[in-house]
């Protein structure tokens, strides 16, 4: 479980999360959704440490994370996975120098049991002969799945997704999902994922929050996400013709 | 005036996390090798190419321009010898390898950064600074000595090439001249400043690319600042250096 409690953010004296305040649980998909510029990146990014906040309390199960020094978070980072928006994998090493890497990094494996660990890894993704490939060969998809198989090399608690969707057609888009979707409820892992497709709201959505502004709106499920009395989240949810004319006909 | 000690803050900042304790030494083991080749090897050609030409055009010139009589022509491959320990082969050559080593550091490093492949070392725990710029520096330091040695001999042998060939002097005269007068500490001199210098080149380009913010622009603008500050330092420490060792 990951609790944030009253966290703000500026960049240049410009206000960009305001007072932020949530529980992501445990064996869950927790997801962030908010227009493009409404501070879920950098959430995110707060989150897991890449950004200093200026105030409020980042809790990891029962450790303040945002007060660790550089070892501490260290510990706490060996538990954790993350997806980039672009993948951001390694452009000098193959796919499974990729994976290799956390693996040579943090474990004292025999090369037998890494070369072990990749292969499920990269056969729990669908990535199939393609070990010796770098990531410029790599299809938009492929490069996701196979930074999902380096986020969970080591097994991590809690997995991080930074607009997951992002370039992808529909059909890999819901693939994506449904593999995120699957390795939480496998692993049981803290899962945030970043996004404003709505798909992924309908299809993964166990928990959700909306940000607009740097401000949280609104907290709920997918269930609920479409009766809200939000008016800035109704405008989001419904913003594309097909869920107006949906909501419209009262399907 | 803030802007510029800010800057400076945050260089000095930036080594102290480079030269923190390594997670697995033997990572960074590789990884030292692997820019041996990328940053070392790879230079040997340029280094050796542009000594020869070098080396050949000086003792032409000097040539040239000593024509009096009174000056005995083994003085022209002193001139050459000296100038290519003293000045061509550590600060000339590292103005070279500013522009082609530092552009390149600074162009990988700030593509790292705008495509997020240093946040990912970072969320894992890995010490991004050291594991991506440690390796560079120790490499250089490693190397550079070799490349400023294959610069002298290669620049001197393009001397002696040029001297010969064109008539302007014999090969025994020019052999004399390298070996008249020679001061070993010079090869000294030369190698301190390769040192510093290929120190500076690495961290002052790492620098400007591990702060990049943005995209493919600024990835450009820090890897023409990584050339242009660090050509601008060693030229500075350049003056610094030999009054501190020449004198």
């Amino acid at each position: 479980m990951i609790r944030v409690l009253n966290l703000n953010k500026s960049f240049n004296g410009k206000a960009v999360l305001e007072n932020i305040s949530v529980t992501f649980e445990t064996g869950k998909t927790n997801l962030i959704i908010g227009r493009s510029g409404s501070g879920k990146t950098v959430l995110l990014k707060s989150i897991v440490g890449l950004h200093e906040i200026e105030s409020g309390e980042i809790w990891y199960e029962d450790t303040l994370f945002n007060k660790l020094n550089f070892a501490g978070k260290k510990v706490i980072r060996s538990q954790m996975g993350m997806l980039f928006q672009g993948s951001a994998l390694f452009d000098s090493l193959t796919v499974e120098q990729n994976v290799l890497f956390p693996l040579d990094m943090f474990t004292d494996k025999t090369p037998e049991e890494k070369i072990e660990r990749i292969n499920f890894c990269l056969n729990r993704v669908d990535i199939i002969n393609a070990n010796h490939l770098f990531p410029s060969e790599l299809s938009g998809g492929m490069k996701k799945r196979v930074a999902i198989a380096r986020a969970i090399a080591l097994n991590p608690k809690y997995l991080f997704c930074d607009e997951p969707n992002s370039g992808l057609d529909p059909i890999t888009a819901i693939l994506i999902d449904a593999l995120i979707k699957e390795l939480t409820e496998e692993y049981s892992m803290t899962t945030i994922v970043n996004t404003h497709d709505m798909n992924s709201v309908m299809e993964i959505g166990e928990k959700i929050i909306f940000i607009s502004e740097g401000v949280k709106c609104w907290e709920g499920n997918k269930n609920e996400i479409l009766n809200s009395d939000c008016e800035i989240l109704n405008d989001f949810v419904f913003a594309n013709s097909l869920a107006k004319k949906l909501r419209d006909s009262g399907k | 005036m803030i802007k510029f000690f800010t800057q400076l803050g945050l260089y000095f900042l930036l080594l102290k996390k480079v030269f923190s304790k390594p997670e697995k030494p033997v990572l960074y083991y590789k990884q030292t090798i692997n820019e041996l080749v990328n940053l070392g090897f790879t230079s040997v050609g340029i280094i050796a190419i542009i000594s020869f030409f070098m080396g050949a055009v000086i003792t032409l010139q000097t040539a040239y321009n000593t024509e009096n009589p009174i000056y005995p022509k083994y003085l022209i491959g002193l001139g050459c010898r000296d100038s290519m320990i003293l000045e061509f082969s550590s600060t000339i050559a590292a103005l070279i390898l500013a522009g082609k080593v530092g552009s390149n550091i600074a162009a990988e490093i700030g593509t790292m950064r705008v495509t997020e492949q240093i946040d990912a070392l970072e969320i894992m725990g890995v010490n991004s600074a050291s594991y991506l710029i440690l390796p560079k520096i120790v490499a250089t330091l490693l190397f550079n000595p070799i490349l400023t040695i294959i610069a002298i001999i290669v620049g001197i042998f393009g001397g002696w090439v040029a001297g010969t060939f064109s008539g302007v002097m014999t090969s025994e005269n020019f052999i004399y001249g390298i070996q008249y007068a020679f001061i070993p500490y010079y090869i000294v001199y030369s190698l301190i400043k390769t040192l510093f210098f290929a120190f500076i080149i690495t961290s002052v380009s790492a620098f400007q690319g591990y702060y990049v913010n943005g995209g493919s622009l600024e990835v450009g603008r820090a890897s023409t600042k990584a050339v242009v500050y660090s050509s601008v330092i060693i030229l500075l420490f350049n003056v610094i250096l030999t009054q501190l060792l020449l004198s």
